[in-house]
């Protein structure tokens, strides 16, 4: 993972590189980040924000995860990939409600009154979690008084600008390069703060 | 002037230093007893610290200084969300409670972004009441001194600025502790903890100056004094919230209602006067509690003149 930020105060830049470090961190998304570009220019106001995350995995179906059981009226579900199991509960309780689903244990799911036939269509797509993560982590690293935001999104990209009053034009456009730039081109080599540079340091 | 110092000791025998901070003309502020240990908050003359040290030293306890006790704090963030709470707030809040301070956290309701900043005149009221105030500002000096300043501007108590970059001096405040942005997590570090220590420092400054002004024209009678009278009152030994009498620089916090005790507060005797007599008693913008304003000397003989008949 890469984190450079360009601005125009040295003191803002390190903290934002080592605060977005950190927000990741605790929010397990390190090592789904390839990249991370921040511009901030205070006396616009503008704070930009490029993320390029690794792909995420395709869209599977219920059947490949887990063996699905009919009994009685209820239907059993015993995980065998382990790592769609948050995924797969938070979908079941986000469409049958908490009430109707027992978790027996780690892997193992009771949905009450639910026929298999209603399960079985199922589709399960982490890369939507992915995105919402990553959102909430930009949240949490956006200066709390720039509301006024333009979002762009491609499958691995990710391009937010944050400002106080009026997004103006050359708001956009800045945006709309860094996008693109981080759709196309790899790692930048600049005199921007990054976190290489400071294991080099460290080294 | 008064020193305030803390003994941190067993409970045998403490009584004698009870006595003995009656008997050199000071104060108990605060007991906090836990089965066999107990901590007693003093505040006694300067000149007879020697005499405390000996009693402290026969009981086998020791003494500790607590520079900030008798004094609350308001650490004020520019909102109470997530991006500044609760580090690095909640931390500074904590280590001025070490040094003794009473400390409220509190957030402006349109406290953040750059130029939409503001603080209302209700808001600034509402820290006036306490004795000083730490402002926790952001990452970005040109933000700061443009814009965030305008939230402590005629504010009249001493005000200490902790922010993020390198910032020499700011306007309408006492200090600038620099070196603290956003955090993500608590301060522990050791260059973290220098920090908190400075800020701690830099409070203890601003309020070591205010105490030399207030000693310059005395209050007619010390807070604690005060705070040992209105303890008796039937509406503070019920009341169950933390800290039920707060001490001020120059007066005291009461958390019962205002407009059902006003009276029963005024006619508290003390050294022959009532309490009304002696102080200003008005509500708290802090829901359900009293603010007593003890009048200066000079204060006390101007009411008693105008009072007198011509």
């Amino acid at each position: 993972m890469n984190i450079s930020v360009k601005g125009t105060e040295d003191y803002g830049n390190q903290l934002y590189a080592d605060l977005f470090k950190r927000i990741l961190v605790d929010l397990g998304l390190a090592n789904r980040i390839e990249e991370a570009r921040i511009v901030i220019l205070p006396e616009k106001p503008l704070f930009l924000i490029g993320v390029r995350t690794r792909k995420a995995r395709t869209t599977v179906r219920l059947e490949d995860i887990a063996s699905v059981e009919a009994k009685g009226d209820h239907t059993y579900l015993n995980i065998t990939n382990e790592s769609y199991a948050p995924v797969l509960l938070a979908n079941l309780w986000k469409r049958f409600g908490r009430e109707r689903i027992e978790q027996l244990s780690r892997l193992e799911i009771l949905c009450h009154g639910i026929k298999p036939d209603q399960l079985k269509n199922m589709e399960l797509d982490p890369g939507q979690e992915l995105k919402k993560e990553l959102l909430d982590a930009l949240w949490r690293l956006m200066p709390e008084g720039f509301k006024v935001h333009h979002t762009l999104a491609s499958d691995t990209v990710m391009t937010i600008a944050a400002t106080e009053h009026v997004m103006v034009e050359e708001m956009i456009s800045m945006a709309k390069q860094l996008q693109e730039e981080m759709e196309t081109s790899t790692i930048s080599e600049d005199d921007s703060v990054s976190e290489e540079e400071d294991e080099e340091e460290e080294a | 002037m008064y020193e305030v110092l803390m003994f941190d000791g067993g409970v045998y025998r403490v009584n004698e230093l009870y006595e003995l901070v009656e008997d050199i003309g000071g104060f108990v502020i605060q007991k906090t007893q836990l089965q066999v240990a107990i901590t007693v908050t003093i505040a006694i003359p300067s000149e007879d610290r020697p005499i405390i040290e000996s009693k402290t030293k026969e009981l086998g306890g020791k003494l500790v200084e607590v520079p900030l006790a008798g004094t609350e704090i308001a650490v004020v963030a520019p909102t109470l969300g997530r991006h500044h709470m609760p580090h690095p707030v909640c931390d500074i809040a904590e280590h001025l409670r070490r040094y003794g301070a009473i400390t409220v956290v509190m957030g402006l309701a349109r406290g953040k972004g750059r130029a939409t900043a503001q603080i209302t005149a209700d808001e600034k009221a509402f820290i006036e009441e306490y004795d000083a105030a730490v402002f926790i500002l952001g990452n970005f000096a040109d933000c700061i001194m443009k814009e965030k300043v305008r939230l402590f501007e005629d504010i009249e108590i001493p005000v200490i600025v902790v922010c993020g970059p390198d910032i020499k001096t700011l306007p309408n405040c006492e200090a600038v502790v620099c070196g603290v942005g956003r955090k993500a997590e608590r301060m522990r570090r050791a260059d973290e903890i220098a920090k908190l220590e400075e800020t701690a420092t830099a409070v203890d400054a601003a309020i070591f100056k205010r105490r030399k002004l207030i000693d310059e024209d005395p209050l007619c009678v010390h807070p604690a004094e005060v705070k040992q009278r209105v303890d008796e009152l039937e509406a503070v030994k019920q009341n169950l919230r933390p800290s039920p009498i707060v001490l001020h620089l120059d007066g005291l916090r009461v958390k019962i209602p205002y407009d059902e005790c006003k009276d029963m507060l005024g006619d508290i005797d003390i050294f022959g006067r009532k309490l009304r007599d002696l102080t200003t008693i008005a509500p708290s913008r802090l829901g359900g509690s009293t603010m007593i304003r003890i009048l200066t000397m000079a204060q006390l003989q101007t009411r008693d003149k105008a009072a007198q008949p011509s």
